[in-house]
C-alpha cells in the first residue's frame, strides 16, 4: 500500500504541495483546499497527512468510507455520503478535511502529485 | 389497497422550513396541505409549538382523547434534519393523552421526522379515525401521499418495521431510505401505549427503534386505526435545509464532534453504554429509584451496573439514531434471546437500555437482574408500551402486593412482590394480550387507585402517598424526596412528571448551588425554559450537557454549558439566517411554555391544584423509610423544623417532617409562579403574555376566566 | 470545622482534596472543586491541603436525564 509520509524537519513551507493538490482536485490553488497541510511553526513547519489508518471506516453512518484494493482509504461513494463530518471530527490525523463550499469533506488517496513537486523531500511516498 | 391517493408538488426548503404541513384526516380521507404562517414561525417556531398550536385549533375543551377530533401532530423544528451536529434528528408529538386528558408532547429520534421534512412538510396532522386499520405512506422523492388498508397481521413493532421497511425500500441498501412509525399490541389494550419510530441499521442489517415514550401517544394511534405511518426519502444530504450560513453549521458541528472523540471516555461514555451511565453513581449517592421510590439504593445494584450492560450492547458501531450523532448513545444488545413470551428463543435486538429502563424495569420493581431489564426493555419496545410508566406502575402494584391491598386473587395468581422478575414479564405479557390483570395495570397508576378503594377498599390515603402518578402521568425514575428542586421539577412541569424540563438533583442536593427559594425558581425557570427550546427545534438535548468541553467546568455557570448554549445560538442562527441571541431562545421557548400551560387550563387543568406532588415524592411515608434514612432526617428535624427529635416516636417524628415538607413545595410553588409571572393559583398574567407578545385573544379568553 | 457546599463539616490534620472527596463519599468523576472561591485543577487533587475553616465547593458536574 502506497502512504504519504512525511519528515516535517525538511519542509520550508513552500506550499507547492498543497497548491499543486488543490490545482488537481479542485481546480484552484488554495491550501484550504489540498487533502495535506502544512502550518508554520515556531521551529519547523507541522505536515498533516493521512496514514491510510482506516478510523474513519467505522465512524461513517453510511458507510460511504472504504478500503479499495490497493489498501488506500476512500470515500468511495460520494453520493451516498450525508455531509456529517464525522470522520473530520473523528480521524485521529486531522487529515480528513471540510471546506464549506463543498457538503462532502475530502482526503489524500497517495497519489503522489505532491511529492513530485516538493523540493527537499519532507513528503514522499512509502510502499508499505 | 389504495384507499385515497394524493399529489404534490415537490418544494424547496428554505432556511429551514418547508413553510406548510401535510393534514390527513383518515376518517373521510381528507388530505390537504395547510400553509405554515409567518405569524406560526414567529409565535410557536416549530416542533411541540407548531404541535401545540394545530392541536389547539383541532380540539374544544370538551374534546376527548379518544375522539375523532383528537390529532396527532409529528413535527420537527427548523435545526431539525442537518446532519451535522449531533442531535439533530428528533421530532416531537403531539396529541391529547389518555392519561392525564391534557396535551402530551413527546420527543423522539430515529429517521421519520428528517425525512418527513425532506419530503415537504414542517408537519403532519392526523385526524380523525379509520374503520378499519390503515397505512399512510409518503414518497418524498414523487411527491405522493397514500391512505392505504393494511394487510400486515403482526401487531407488534419490531415485526410491522422490518416488513414495511422491507416492502417499501427499492433495495437493501435503500432500507436506509425509509422509516416507519408503529406499535404494538400492548396499545389495543392500555392507556400507556407509545410510538415506535424506525431507523435502518446498515451494518447491523436490522430495523432499529426509538421511542416517543410517554403519555399513551401509541393508544391514541391505535385508537385512530392507524397500523403504521411510513415515509421514503432518497438523497440526504448535508444542506438540505438550505441553510443561511452553512459553513458555520459545518463548523461547529465539527467541533463538537472532536469535543465527543476527545472527551466522552473519561466524561459519560455515552458511546460506550449511552445513558446507562449513571446507574451506579445514582446508587452511591442514595438517589437510585428502588423499590417504588423508598430507597436510594440496594446491595444488588452491581448486578445492573453500566458495566455488566456495556459488556452486553455491541460496542463500536455508529449507533446515532440520526445523521451526524456522534455521541452515539442508542446502544443495542444484539443476538438476545428472550426466556418468556411470543418471542422466546429467537434471536432479537434490544434497543437500550437507557438509563430510566435500568432504573424502571430494574431497581424500582427490584428486579436486579441484567438479562431480565433487558427481555423487560424487549418486550415493553416491541408491545408499544412505555417503559417509565410500566416500572412505576408495576412498582405501585408490588407496594400494594406487598401490604395486602392485592393479593393472588385479585392478581390472577401473579405474585407481584418487588423483584419478581417471571411475574413482571407476565403482566406486561397480559398487558399485550389484553388480558388478565394486565389489563387493570394498563389503566396507569391514577386508574388503578380508583378501582383499588372502590373494589378492594384500599386506604385512599396510603394510596396516594405512593402512588407516583400526577396529572395522570407516572413520574419518571428519579428519586426526588430529598431534593425540593427536583419536586419542583417534576412538579411544576406542563405535561407531568417527567424530567425533560428539568434536572436539578445534584445541583441542589449534592452541590447546595440553589439554596433559597429564590435560586430554586430561577433554576425553575431558566431549565425548562432552555430545555423546551429543545423541543421547538427538533433536538436531542443530551449533546448539550452529556459532553462539555474541557474547560467548561472553570466558566461561571457551569451547568449551563455556555459554550455549547452558544453553539445553538449559532447553528439556529446559520440555518435560518436571523440573529437571535441566548436570551431570545429562552423567551422563544416562554411563548410556547405558556401557551401549553394555558391549553392545559382551557381543558379544564393547569391550575395550582394540579400541581400537587404525592408524598412518597416529598419524604418518607413509611417507618421503614424514615428508619432507613433515621440519621439525616433527624437531623434534618432539629436543624431546620426546630423540632427536637429526642424521645419522640417515629411516627411523630414522620409527621413533624412531613407538615414541613409540605410547607417547603408550597413556598417553592409561590416563589416558581412569581418568576413565571403567574398568579399564585398558577395562571399566566395577562402582563405576562403582553410581555412575550403572546396576548392572542384566544389565550386571553381562558386566562381572563381564572384571573 | 470546615464548609462543604455550604454545610459544615470536620476538619482534619493534612486533609487534601483527595481526602475529602473520600470521607464526603464523592466517587463521580466529573467534579470541580473550589476552595475559597479558587479552582483546585484535577492534577492538584492529591496534594492540594485544605485549611481549618476554609470553604470548599464540590460541584458534580451531572447532566442527569
Amino acid at each position: 500500500m502506497k502512504v504519504l509520509r512525511k519528515k516535517p524537519e525538511l519542509c520550508i513551507a513552500c506550499h507547492a504541495c498543497e497548491n499543486t493538490c488543490s490545482k488537481l482536485y479542485f481546480k484552484e490553488e488554495n491550501p484550504e483546499k489540498a487533502c495535506l497541510r502544512i502550518k508554520e511553526t515556531d521551529s519547523h513547519p507541522q505536515i498533516t497527512t493521512c496514514t491510510q489508518c482506516g478510523v474513519c471506516i467505522d465512524i461513517c453512518p453510511v458507510e460511504a468510507i472504504k478500503r479499495d484494493k490497493n489498501g488506500i482509504v476512500r470515500i468511495s461513494n460520494k453520493k451516498k455520503c450525508v455531509g456529517c463530518f464525522m470522520c473530520v471530527g473523528f480521524c485521529p490525523e486531522l487529515a480528513m478535511f471540510m471546506h464549506e463550499d463543498y457538503i462532502e469533506p475530502f482526503k489524500c488517496v497517495s497519489c503522489g502529485q505532491c511529492v513530485k513537486v516538493c523540493p527537499t523531500g519532507a513528503i514522499y511516498i512509502s510502499e508499505e | 389497497m389504495i384507499l385515497k391517493e394524493y399529489k404534490y408538488e415537490l418544494g424547496k426548503i428554505e432556511r429551514g422550513y418547508n413553510n406548510r404541513s401535510l393534514y390527513i384526516n383518515i376518517g373521510d380521507y381528507t388530505i390537504k396541505e395547510k400553509e405554515v404562517t409567518q405569524f406560526m414561525k414567529d409565535k410557536f417556531i416549530g416542533g411541540k409549538g407548531f404541535g401545540l398550536w394545530y392541536l389547539w385549533n383541532a380540539v374544544t375543551p370538551e374534546t376527548k382523547w379518544n375522539d375523532p377530533e383528537n390529532e396527532i401532530v409529528i413535527a420537527h423544528g427548523p435545526i431539525g434534519g442537518i446532519t451535522q451536529y449531533p442531535g439533530a434528528g428528533k421530532s416531537l408529538v403531539v396529541t391529547l393523552s389518555p392519561l392525564t386528558h391534557m396535551p402530551m408532547d413527546s420527543n423522539v429520534g430515529g429517521f421519520f421526522g428528517p425525512y418527513l421534512k425532506f419530503s415537504g412538510f414542517d408537519a403532519l396532522e392526523l385526524q380523525g379515525k379509520a374503520e378499519k386499520d390503515v397505512i399512510i405512506y409518503i414518497d418524498g422523492n414523487k411527491g405522493i401521499v397514500q391512505i392505504m388498508e393494511s394487510d400486515i397481521e403482526e401487531k407488534d413493532s419490531h415485526l410491522i418495521s422490518e416488513i414495511l421497511t422491507e416492502r417499501f425500500a427499492k433495495d437493501e441498501e435503500d432500507k436506509l431510505n425509509v422509516s416507519v412509525v408503529s406499535t404494538g399490541s400492548a396499545a389495543d389494550h392500555t392507556l400507556v401505549g407509545l410510538l415506535n419510530f424506525s431507523f435502518y441499521d446498515l451494518r447491523r442489517k436490522a430495523v432499529r427503534l426509538k421511542q416517543a415514550g410517554r403519555g399513551g401517544i401509541g393508544t391514541v394511534f391505535r385508537d385512530k386505526k392507524i397500523k403504521a405511518l411510513v415515509v421514503r426519502f432518497e438523497g440526504t444530504k448535508g444542506n438540505l435545509n438550505n441553510p443561511a450560513d452553512q459553513g458555520k453549521i459545518n463548523r461547529t458541528g465539527i467541533k463538537l464532534h472532536k469535543e465527543i472523540c476527545d472527551l466522552d471516555d473519561k466524561q459519560n461514555r455515552m458511546r460506550k453504554i449511552g445513558t446507562a451511565n449513571i446507574i451506579e453513581v445514582m446508587d452511591q449517592y442514595d438517589l437510585l429509584p428502588t423499590h417504588n421510590y423508598k430507597y436510594g439504593s440496594h446491595k444488588d445494584t452491581y448486578k445492573i451496573s453500566s458495566d455488566k450492560f456495556q459488556a452486553r450492547v455491541t460496542q463500536g458501531l455508529p449507533d446515532g439514531c440520526w445523521y451526524g450523532c456522534s455521541l452515539s448513545c442508542a446502544k443495542a444488545a444484539d443476538d438476545f434471546i428472550p426466556e418468556t413470551g411470543p418471542y422466546k428463543g429467537q434471536k432479537v435486538i434490544v434497543d437500550g437500555p437507557e438509563y430510566e429502563n435500568a432504573a424502571g424495569l430494574g431497581s424500582n420493581i427490584g428486579v436486579f437482574d441484567r438479562d431480565g431489564v433487558l427481555e423487560l426493555n424487549f418486550y415493553c419496545d416491541t408491545y408499544g408500551v412505555d417503559t417509565i410508566s410500566y416500572g412505576t406502575l408495576t412498582a405501585f402494584i408490588m407496594e400494594c402486593y406487598e401490604n395486602g391491598i392485592l393479593d393472588k386473587e385479585k392478581t390472577g395468581g401473579l405474585e407481584l412482590y418487588f423483584g419478581n422478575k417471571e411475574a413482571a414479564l407476565e403482566l406486561l405479557h397480559q398487558m399485550a394480550r389484553g388480558e388478565g390483570f394486565g389489563k387493570i395495570a394498563g389503566l396507569g397508576i391514577r386508574r388503578m387507585k380508583e378501582i383499588f378503594i372502590k373494589e378492594y377498599g384500599a386506604d385512599p390515603d396510603f394510596l396516594n402517598d405512593i402512588g407516583m402518578e400526577q396529572k395522570g402521568l407516572e413520574f419518571s425514575e428519579y428519586l426526588s424526596k430529598e431534593s425540593l428542586a427536583q419536586q419542583g421539577g417534576y412538579g411544576l412541569t406542563n405535561k407531568g412528571p417527567q424530567h425533560d424540563e428539568a434536572w436539578l438533583i445534584f445541583m441542589d442536593m449534592v452541590n447546595n448551588q440553589i439554596p433559597t427559594f429564590e435560586d430554586k425558581a430561577e433554576a425553575l425557570h431558566y431549565f425548562p425554559m432552555f430545555r423546551t427550546w429543545f423541543g421547538l427545534m427538533g433536538l436531542c438535548k443530551l449533546p448539550w450537557n452529556d459532553i462539555a468541553p474541557e474547560d467548561n467546568k472553570y466558566t461561571d455557570e457551569p451547568a449551563k454549558i455556555p459554550e455549547h448554549v452558544q453553539n445553538y445560538v449559532d447553528i439556529f442562527n446559520g440555518v435560518t439566517g436571523k440573529n437571535i441571541d441566548k436570551h431570545e431562545l429562552i423567551r422563544q421557548s416562554e411563548r410556547v411554555y405558556n401557551f401549553q400551560r394555558i391549553f392545559n387550563i382551557r381543558m379544564g387543568y393547569g391550575k395550582r391544584i394540579h400541581d400537587r406532588i404525592p408524598y412518597r415524592a416529598m419524604g418518607p411515608v413509611t417507618e421503614e423509610e424514615y428508619l432507613s434514612r433515621q440519621e439525616r432526617y433527624d437531623k434534618q428535624l432539629k436543624e431546620l423544623v426546630g423540632f427536637d427529635p429526642e424521645g419522640k416516636t417515629t411516627q411523630e417524628k414522620m409527621a413533624a417532617l412531613r407538615k414541613y415538607r409540605e410547607e417547603q413545595y408550597e413556598r417553592l410553588t409561590d416563589a416558581v409562579y412569581k418568576r413565571r409571572g403567574w398568579t399564585m393559583d398558577g395562571v399566566p398574567t395577562i402582563e405576562k403574555l403582553k410581555e412575550l407578545g403572546m396576548d392572542l385573544p384566544e389565550l386571553i379568553e381562558v386566562v381572563k376566566k381564572h384571573l | 470545622m470546615i464548609k462543604v457546599n455550604g454545610q459544615e463539616f470536620p476538619w482534619e490534620e493534612g486533609m487534601t482534596v483527595r481526602r475529602l472527596l473520600e470521607l464526603k463519599k464523592y466517587a463521580y468523576p466529573r467534579i470541580t472543586v473550589k476552595i475559597n472561591g479558587e479552582f483546585v485543577r484535577d492534577e492538584e487533587f492529591n496534594t492540594k491541603v485544605i485549611h481549618d475553616g476554609d470553604e470548599v465547593q464540590c460541584i458534580h458536574l451531572m447532566a442527569g436525564g
